[in-house]
């Protein structure tokens, strides 16, 4: 490939490994918090170290040697907690979240080295001294390190074969120290099996400044010396050298890391005998051992691990590491083939395309009606049924679990309970809800803003909660669970909940409310969302300066959904923000009322119950309301709330939904049945009108409303249905 | 000037700046006269170091190619030390250099 198509290819490529590495360093943030958890857990370790070693990998492809750079640093300090000379605590946690921000940084800003300002680094720089300290000098004791199960390690005066891999520094010659005097020092200490001059980045002689160094190496070295005997012999470079000092391995572990790396292949004999643990002829003696076992009563048969160890010798080591491959490659083949990457703007258009197909389908079908051609109506049917097939699977194509989105709130709610000096025992709970996934991208900052609101307002510091009878540790539970066609996250923390007086207090003073009115507490609750409107005594930088309250609000709203507060004074809040499952498409129930049409979410349709007008009849508080099974059902006549002119017929119809206040009833005149609804959004004049979520065009380009089953229960619970009833 | 080129006795970190200079006057010379091999000769190599290895590894990363056409002991044990024994190819490399 010529240089141009190399640049090409590396241009046309970039955007996947932005955001394959944004994938990998959103794991390694979420492995690290995980590991906070269970440190002693080797797995996560590993998995963690594979992130930091996939993002330095890849970025080296694309010559981002900024990113190789620091996270070589990186993975070192990592490699040393596999080698178990270093165990994770928070101080070292703290460090590598950070690394993981500026890895982030260097990533997001890598088609541009102008954004890599001097502060940046300044930051990254004292980012590299700290891993170092850690690398170089901060090996802990193997008491301390016992946290981290250790890797391989040479044991002392056994000679084994050790890797070095060392990359001097541009000085080491200035300083008065040689890469060959060094190399030669360690020949002195046992057999140098290999070794390898790196000579890639000397620059041409034209170019070269004889007196700095660009030399590295690699060295194979057989020798009975320690890996601190090693290392000692780079203690004069130490300080601008990038040493690897890789701890020997044994055959049996070798033959471990060699299945480990090997690609799937599984059949447990064949893995044996592709890395050399086994003979194909033993292994045909094994195979048939245990094919004439096979008659033989369950107690007598034998398994073909057991046999390997028994019959053919292969250590138990290296078995148990081909079967730990196995069992992954069964866990991990349906996921890696499940997935493959789309441009999210081309499944918008096909998403879009096929609300044209919805609209257009029902215009079919509402023309053959017309013909009453039974043939061209069963057609249309067909087709239908296949539009929607095409529109669930689609639309399915664009949900993601909303926990990916929570995970992300471990790191905030460490860092800012941290940072306030409280403690938080934080809970993801139904982080497997699906939602569309523009809808957990926009839903992100909002959520970030409530939890940080929860954790500088809402939950106490140890001191007071002890006093008020708590446990020290505050509580905060992020949940999301399906209901009623939407989803519902709810923030829920055990703290202080609001302070309804001092709400009060400050919208009088604000003149939100006039002077002296009390409303009802829930529209004072919701009087924390008012713009500029905050009650912090102490304004903090996370939260407090009543800037984004609102926000939070407008954009949840912006997504047809709806945020609720519900304050237990002195234990706790609980905010609820219920969203549309999808932007696009959902399953309708069609009625009318006069000329208009309106449409259902039909999953919140509970029943519909014929009624005369006469048995629907406004309660002591002017409320319309239906007995049905012996209880009261409150409804809304439609007719009334938005002044729908035309004759009153003799029989109307009541669709009994259930929204999370209840269920109630909504008063219509005629029934049209199931149907596939596009929703297109409201224009900015009909914005405000209440318990309308948005709109949708007919087959016959007619306009339907649709209601807002939540918001329209909303009315009938408030006093505005009052003023309303008519 | 000489169709090859004679490393220095001291091929180290004190000559370097010097060996580099002659260096590169030799290989535009060499170039200017069409040469498409360049010989270079480590026959009086008594001191080495890493520095001086390392003006043959710039040498190597330029545009033409060279190969060692004699090596003293010193220089061939350097060589082996630190990996770069690729240079001290047997079917050009004439052996029995002076130390």
């Amino acid at each position: 490939m010529s240089m141009d198509a190399d640049l090409a290819f590396i241009a046309q490529a970039m955007p996947a490994f932005i955001s394959e590495a944004a994938e990998q360093i959103e794991a390694i943030e979420i492995l690290l918090l995980e590991l906070e958890e269970q440190p002693d857990n080797r797995e996560l370790l590993d998995s963690l170290f594979r992130c930091a070693h996939t993002v330095k990998g890849s970025a080296g492809i694309f010559g981002l040697n900024r990113v190789v750079e620091f996270t070589h640093h990186v993975e070192t300090l990592l490699d040393k907690m596999r080698e178990g000379e270093l165990a994770l605590n928070p101080d070292i946690s703290t460090l590598l979240l950070q690394c993981n921000d500026q890895i982030k940084f260097l990533v997001d800003t890598a088609a541009d080295e102008s954004a890599d300002t001097p502060e940046q680094k300044d930051l990254r720089a004292d980012l590299v001294v700290q891993l170092r300290a850690l690398t170089e000098a901060g090996q802990a004791p193997a008491s301390q390190a016992a946290a981290v199960s250790a890797g391989p390690a040479a044991k002392p005066g056994a000679e084994a074969i050790w890797n070095i891999s060392a990359r001097f520094g541009v000085e080491t010659f200035r300083n008065g120290m040689d890469p060959l005097s060094i190399a030669r020092y360690l020949g002195g200490m046992g057999e140098v099996v290999s070794v390898r001059c790196g000579s890639d980045a000397v620059p041409p002689l034209v170019n070269l400044n004889p007196e700095s160094c660009y030399l590295s190496f690699s060295m194979q070295l057989k020798t009975k010396a320690s890996r601190e005997d090693i290392e000692g012999a780079f203690s004069f470079v130490m300080d601008d050298c990038e040493l690897d000092v890789v701890a020997p391995e044994t055959a049996d572990q070798k033959m471990a890391r060699a299945l480990e790396d090997m690609p799937g292949t599984p059949r447990l004999g064949d893995m044996l005998v592709s890395v050399g643990a086994l003979t194909q002829d033993k292994l045909t003696q094994v195979l048939s051992t245990q094919e004439s076992s096979r008659g033989m009563p369950a107690v007598a048969k034998s398994k073909i691990g057991d046999l390997l160890e028994a019959q053919a010798g292969v250590a138990p080591e290296v078995v148990a590491a081909a079967l730990g491959k196995q069992q992954k490659l069964r866990e991990s083949a349906p996921s890696e083939e499940r997935y493959i990457r789309v441009q999210a703007d081309r499944l918008d258009a096909v998403i879009n395309l096929l609300g044209e197909l919805v609209i257009a389908g029902a215009g079919a079908t509402l023309l053959a009606r017309e013909t009453h051609g039974e043939a061209l109506i069963e057609a249309n049917l067909h087709m239908n049924g296949l539009i929607e097939e095409i529109r669930n699977g689609t639309l399915g194509l664009r949900m993601v679990p909303v926990g990916e989105t929570f995970s992300r709130f471990r790191r905030v709610v460490r860092d800012t309970a941290s940072s306030l000096g409280k403690e938080v025992n934080f809970e993801i709970v139904g982080g497997d809800a699906e939602l569309d996934k523009s809808m957990v991208e926009k839903i992100a900052d909002p959520l970030m803003h409530l939890v940080r609101n929860s954790l500088d307002h809402g939950l106490e510091t140890a001191q007071e909660r002890l006093s008020a009878g708590k446990p020290a540790a505050g509580k905060l539970v992020l949940s999301a669970r399906h209901e009623t066609g939407a989803i519902l996250i709810r923030i829920e923390d055990d703290g202080r909940g609001i302070n309804r007086e001092r709400v009060l207090q400050r919208a009088w003073n604000r003149g939100l409310v006039e002077q002296g009115v009390v409303p009802p507490d829930d529209d004072i609750h919701m009087l924390i969302f008012e713009p500029g409107f905050s009650t912090a005594e102490q304004v903090t930088n996370l939260s407090g300066r009543g800037v984004g309250m609102d926000v939070v609000r407008r954009n949840i709203e912006a997504l047809r959904g709806s945020i609720r507060l519900n304050s237990n004074p002195g234990k706790g809040l609980q905010v609820d923000i219920r969203l549309p499952l999808t932007l696009a498409i959902i399953d309708g129930f069609m009625v009318g009322v006069g000329a208009s049409k309106f449409v259902l979410p039909l999953e919140a349709v509970v029943e519909v119950i014929e009624s005369g007008g006469e048995h629907v009849r406004v309660d002591e508080r002017g409320r319309h309301c239906l007995e049905l099974r012996g209880a009261v059902l409150p409804v809304v006549r439609l007719r009334t709330l938005y002044s729908v002119e035309s004759d009153l017929p003799e029989r109307v119809s009541v669709v009994v939904v259930h929204s999370p206040r209840g269920k109630y009833g909504i008063e219509v005149e005629v029934l049209l049945g199931q149907n596939q609804t596009v929703i297109k959004p409201l224009g900015r004049l009909f914005k405000t009108l209440r318990g309308i979520s948005g709109s949708s065009i007919l087959g016959n380009g007619e306009v339907a409303l649709i209601l807002d089953v939540v918001s329209l229960g909303e009315l009938i619970t408030g006093t505005d249905l009052l003023a309303l009833a008519g | 000037m000489a169709e090859r080129f004679e490393l220095p006795a001291e091929l180290n970190i004190y000559s370097a700046l010097e060996t580099r200079d002659a260096l590169l006057a030799w290989v535009a010379e060499q170039t200017a006269e069409g040469r498409d091999l360049l010989e270079v000769s480590a026959r009086d190599v008594a001191e080495v170091d890493g520095s001086g290895l390392q003006l043959l590894a710039a040498l190597a990363n330029g545009d033409l190619p060279w190969h060692l056409v004699e090596a003293s002991v010193p220089f061939m044990a350097a060589c082996r030390t630190l990996g770069l024994g690729k240079w001290l190819d047997g079917r050009t490399l004439k052996t029995g250099a002076t130390q």
